[in-house]
């Protein structure tokens, strides 16, 4: 079983190799940029506010440079702050104290609105079990992170040929209800490449999964990486751990 | 965990009971204080000084919430003595006051004329005889310096005298008459006589003095002025009503003491108006003291004040052959001044010999007012040269005061009440109706013959035509002249104030009724302009009677000398005590039994004043003979059983308000138990997996429904028993009733349904995502069920609003047009407030509640949007769009439901609810997506 699945992601690699080459680095900017995402000295703390709770450190002094064409792997218990780490590297909350570097450029300067553009042209975030919207097919969940810009028209042979690179060019009409897990994070990792990403933060995208489905979803991931993509993955899936190029865990 | 813990833990079950539960005990609480207000403002006002008005059955016949007129003393009579008797013969009876209207009465006021100061000192002419037996004179070394304000040479000057007369609106010229001569400082001059010497004053020598027309005097000099006569003021009309004093004292209280002189007046085989006339002159030719001059001679224990007119008129009547040996002496109750706009002017210039005017002097002017008294007229018409003093109290207060001398004119022409034809009531019941008229009255004419017998020249004054809006009325014989005779006064103020304000019921012609002008002839607002009495006091607008008499002043004032029927209404009060709802029965009871005597017995305890808007045609002609309109006036008539409508209805819309609140905290037990259904769902699928049946299921959710329902009725029980009214007790039955419904509801909703996969959808209609308007379109429409419900509970909440508003705008209307209605709703107009109010919150809370449905979703795809790149303002943008899209679909819904409920509560102010639903609704947007946020 094990040995097919992996012979069905060599063969997949190949395409998805392809197609985020011609079509993804048209758009993304070339390799000689600046480090693409930086964290440094970053420490998160939750609670100690009014209610009087004593505050929990998630996390203290982390620092982690990702490259591009790296993939970076958080590992760690549940609730040791491996998707507070990735959330604020995407930019969605802010550290208690630290840098989110985004190109070089710290967040702490720039406005919400600004945020949202740079997460826009950098950033692509998955989030656990991958979240799509209901009400729309596989192929308008893809296309939605186009709308901002104005691009679906544009972005809608490119949404389909990701959608076949994650192996759902049959599903992509169908709603989120009527995909499994496994399908969902694909979706959700097809929706986070659409706009030519260079970072792809996943928190953990095998979770739940079948290993057949985790492996498939490896194999996309590594895919990526190979095109020139950074990747910051939160995970404990072993095989995850095993084929990331760096490891941060967590205690 | 037992089914209180699980009650305890489910917030929206938690949730709803205590929202019905606050909800219940704050409307019942408001409701029922609302209800108390009313009811205490509705007992303090509504019964008055009586309860039944009885009139004549062909009277003005009036059924149940009619309008009743103010004009009760019409002089048509109809009621007799023995029906009277009758009356107070009544076991129910405490008062039976009878009242009619006895004539109308015209007098010439006594000779105006003008003073010129013109004091020659204490020595001069006969101040020494003055001054003797005159206790309050001024000492003789106190007396001032003579001064004067005319020259030592008579100077020529033409006075132009002038009356007007408004009736508040329009002022009409009466007369303007002028005169020259030539006045200058007077002199005395002292004569030797046989056995001693004269002192006499005299004018200047050259002197013309000026006279007008007769029976004007012309001009002497006295002690302190020139004094010229000048023409004769307008005739003044009064009516007379006649009441038995000791039962009106009965009905007014201490604000009929001013009566008790006239129970004094002597009976009717005593009053020849010569025997008493000839006792006066008696008093004055055997000599008078000063203290009876100035309190009155005794009459039979009464000290007659005014005493000084009755002799001068008898004197004058019999010198003019008026007095027969049947005229009687009429014993009045006179009121204290007058309404009547009457200014008297004299302007004075000094002239040349060729005419020429060579100063104005000014113009002086008196009107009528608080010191004019009918038949009396105590305060001469007396104006004064400008500049002059008034040095004449010198002499003292003891000076004997003349008023009127001549007998006045009694007539009972125009003495029934005005005629008016109904007319389309207004929304609020205000009643409208059109005066009919009558004939027109000719007014402002002079006596035939002067004071002193001599003829009037008639050439100097036109008649004046007033339109009278009331008919003539058959008497008995042509009664001889009466004589008046004056035993005290009124204020009319003491006794509307006595009536009170909101359930002030017609005393009588003595009892005022203004009337304002509130849209002119041509229908633009007139700014209420209080309407005077006109000369004649035959036309619309009514003034207090000028006299009050008993009914035998009556008998001969209208020549009847038997006992006719001649008592034109008579005012009941019923012995029972209490509020007008408590002495109900009682009072219907005496109503009919003097129904059974053949009478006409309205009930009106319960009664409160209400403005008629009367329109007045044809009230003024020019000289060409074209009538103009007055216009539509103002008068406060009184509403029968306006109590009853006032109670009924704002009860009625206080029950409304709650009903609506309760309605609110039905939908929102609803949306709540769709919300509660949807928890649960998840958790009676894995009881149904652990192999629960569906009766356990059903139970298990029952349970818990349970102990709310529990606390929901102890809640209700508990208020039934505080607050003990049948009102409480079936909010409390309709709350858990609603309740138990929703439970059952949820119960049922529960049931395991099969959830069929669907085929992927290739909808090629759908519109592509490309913008947060989109967006939001999409999401509503996958979370169909869901956007529904939130319309719908966003149409309720419109609707609710705009039916509360329509109830609150309705409540003055609904309440009636009476002064009681007005009072009666703002009792209750902050209550009724609140409890709209806490129905709006009700409303709101159901947005809140059905908004919920989906909030956790909501935050989710927006989390997951904004991790995609869409800034904080397209994420706004689908937020509010998802609300304009619901608020859309819920504006048909809120606009029609609130036109529907307002068309359905108060048809008058749907318009007003179905733009409050769309307000409401608009409104919601904008805060939902704040609160989204």
């Amino acid at each position: 079983m094990s040995d097919k699945l992996n012979s069905e992601l060599t063969s997949r690699r190949a395409s998805v190799s392809a197609s985020l080459k011609t079509r993804a680095n048209s758009i993304v900017k070339s390799e000689d940029h600046a480090t693409p995402l930086e964290l440094v000295d970053i420490t998160i703390h939750y609670g100690g506010g009014k209610g009087g709770s004593e505050p929990v450190n998630v996390v203290d002094n982390f620092n982690m440079t990702l490259h591009a064409g790296e993939m970076h792997c958080v590992a760690g218990r549940s609730g040791s702050g491996k998707t507070s780490i990735l959330t604020v590297g995407a930019g969605l909350t802010l550290p208690t104290s630290g840098r989110v570097l985004w190109e070089g450029d710290s967040l702490e300067t720039m406005s919400d609105d600004e945020i949202a553009d740079r997460r826009r042209a950098l950033i692509g975030y998955v989030d656990q079990g991958g979240a799509l919207i209901d009400g729309m097919s596989a192929l308008e969940n893809v296309l939605l992170p186009a709308v901002p810009d104005g691009e679906v028209e544009q972005r809608r042979e490119m949404a389909k040929d990701l959608l076949d690179l994650v192996g759902l060019g049959r599903r992509m009409r169908h709603r989120p209800s009527q995909l499994s897990g496994g399908e969902r994070q694909r979706v959700a990792i097809a929706r986070a490449l659409i706009l030519g990403t260079r970072v792809l933060i996943v928190d953990e995208p095998t979770a739940s999964l079948d290993r057949q489905s985790a492996n498939r979803i490896i194999g996309i991931l590594k895919d990526t990486t190979n095109d020139g993509i950074a990747v910051l993955v939160a995970s404990h899936d072993h095989e995850l751990v095993r084929l990331s190029d760096t490891l941060t865990e967590l205690n | 965990m037992n089914a209180v813990q699980r009650f305890i833990r489910s917030r929206v079950l938690l949730l709803t009971a205590a929202i019905l539960i606050i909800a219940m005990c704050l409307s019942i609480l408001v409701q029922g204080q609302s209800q108390a207000a009313l009811n205490r403002t509705v007992d303090e006002n509504s019964r008055g000084l009586y309860d039944i008005l009885v009139r004549a059955k062909a009277g003005n016949s009036s059924g149940t919430g009619a309008l009743i007129q103010p004009e009760i003393a019409s002089g048509q009579g109809g009621i007799s003595f023995e029906q009277l008797d009758s009356i107070r013969g009544l076991g129910g009876t405490s008062v039976a006051a009878p009242i009619s209207l006895v004539s109308r009465v015209t007098q010439n006021l006594e000779t105006p004329r003008l003073d010129a100061m013109d004091y020659l000192g204490y020595n001069a002419g006969l101040v020494g005889t003055a001054t003797v037996g005159q206790p309050d004179a001024t000492d003789a070394s106190k007396w001032p310096a003579a001064e004067s304000v005319l020259s030592d040479k008579p100077k020529t000057y033409r006075l132009t005298a002038s009356a007007v007369s408004s009736d508040g609106v329009n002022e009409q010229t009466l007369f303007k008459t002028s005169a020259e001569g030539s006045l200058g400082k007077g002199r005395v001059i002292e004569e030797q006589t046989p056995g001693g010497k004269s002192t006499r004053i005299a004018g200047p020598s050259g002197e013309t003095g000026i006279k007008f027309p007769a029976p004007a005097g012309g001009s002497e000099h006295n002690l302190f002025n020139l004094s010229v006569a000048l023409p004769l003021a307008p005739q003044v009309t009064e009516s007379v009503v006649a009441v038995d004093p000791a039962a009106e004292r009965a009905l007014l209280g201490s604000a009929g003491d001013f009566l008790t002189p006239l129970e004094k007046a002597p009976p009717a085989d005593a009053r020849n108006a010569g025997a008493i006339g000839r006792y006066f002159e008696s008093l004055f030719t055997s000599g008078i003291g000063m203290d009876q001059l100035k309190e009155g001679p005794d009459f039979l224990g009464v000290k007659l004040k005014y005493w000084a007119p009755l002799m001068t008129q008898y004197q004058q009547a019999k010198r003019n052959g008026q007095l027969t040996a049947d005229s009687q002496a009429i014993p009045l109750i006179v009121r204290s001044g007058t309404s009547l706009d009457l200014k008297y002017s004299v302007k004075i210039e000094e002239i040349d010999g060729s005419g020429k005017v060579v100063q104005d002097l000014g113009t002086v002017t008196r009107s009528l007012d608080k010191d004019y008294l009918p038949f009396v007229s105590r305060s001469p018409f007396a104006l004064a040269w400008p500049g002059s003093t008034d040095h004449s109290q010198l002499l003292g207060n003891g000076a004997f005061g003349q008023g009127l001398y001549n007998p006045a004119q009694w007539s009972t022409d125009f003495a029934k009440a005005p005629v008016y034809k109904d007319g389309e009531d207004a929304a609020n019941g205000a009643a409208s109706k059109t005066a009919t008229p009558g004939e027109w009255v000719t007014v402002n004419r002079l006596p035939d013959k002067a004071s002193n017998g001599s003829a009037v020249d008639q050439t100097q004054r036109k008649p004046v035509d007033e339109r009278s809006y009331r008919e003539g009325l058959e008497t008995g014989k042509k009664p001889a002249t009466p004589l008046p005779i004056v035993y005290g006064t009124f204020d009319p103020q003491q006794v509307k104030d006595a009536a009170g304000d909101v359930n002030r019921l017609p005393l009588g012609g003595y009892d005022p009724t203004p009337m304002t002008l509130s849209k002119g002839a041509d229908g633009k607002d007139a700014g209420n302009a209080a309407l005077k009495p006109s000369l004649s006091a035959t036309g619309l607008v009514s003034q207090s009677a000028g006299a009050i008499t008993d009914f035998y002043g009556l008998a001969a004032a209208r020549g009847y000398d038997s006992n006719a029927n001649v008592i034109d209404a008579v005012r009941v009060r019923a012995k029972t005590a209490g509020t007008w709802k408590q002495a109900q029965p009682e009072v219907e009871k005496l109503a009919n039994e003097i129904r059974a005597m053949g009478l006409e017995a309205t009930v009106v305890a319960g009664s409160a004043r209400e403005d008629a808007n009367i329109f007045v045609p044809g009230y003024k002609k020019d000289d060409a003979g074209k009538e103009t309109d007055l216009g539509t006036v103002q008068q406060s008539w009184v509403r029968q059983d306006a109590a009853d409508a006032v109670s009924g209805s704002l009860t009625g819309t206080n029950l409304t308000l709650l009903f609506l609140a309760l309605c609110g905290a039905t939908l929102l037990t609803g949306a709540s138990t769709v919300s509660y259904i949807r928890q649960r769902r998840t958790e009676a699928g894995i009881l149904r997996a652990m192999g629960w049946t569906q009766k356990k299921i059903r139970s298990w959710v029952l349970e818990e429904f349970g102990v709310g329902a529990g606390l929901l009725a102890a809640a209700g029980v508990a208020l039934s028993l505080l607050s003990w009214n049948l009102a409480t007790i079936i909010v409390s039955v309709t709350v858990l009733a609603i309740y138990v419904t929703a439970a059952l509801l949820a119960a049922g909703q529960l049931k395991h349904q099969h959830v069929i996969d669907q085929e992927p959808q290739h909808d090629e209609r759908l519109i592509t995502i490309d913008s947060p308007l989109t967006f939001a379109n999409r999401q509503l429409t996958t979370h169909r069920f869901n956007s529904i419900s939130l319309a719908v509970a966003v149409g309720v909440f419109g609707s609710a609003v705009g039916a509360l508003i329509s109830v609150l705008i309705d409540i003055p209307r609904a309440a009636g047009a009476s002064a009681l209605s007005g009072l009666a709703a703002a009792s209750i107009a902050v209550p009724s407030i609140l409890l709209a109010f806490s129905g709006v919150l009700v409303g709101l809370l159901l947005t809140l509640v059905t908004g919920r449905f989906e909030l956790q979703a909501k935050r989710q795809y927006i989390g997951t949007l904004q991790a995609m790149g869409w800034n904080p303002d397209m994420l706004g943008q689908v937020r509010f769009f998802e609300h304009a899209l619901v608020g859309t679909v819920a504006l048909p819904l809120g606009v029609l439901g609130a036109l529907a409920l307002g068309l359905a509560l108060a048809p008058y102010a749907a318009l007003w609810a179905g733009l409050a639903g769309l307000i409401a609704v608009l409104c919601w947007i904008p805060i939902a997506t704040k609160v989204v946020k």
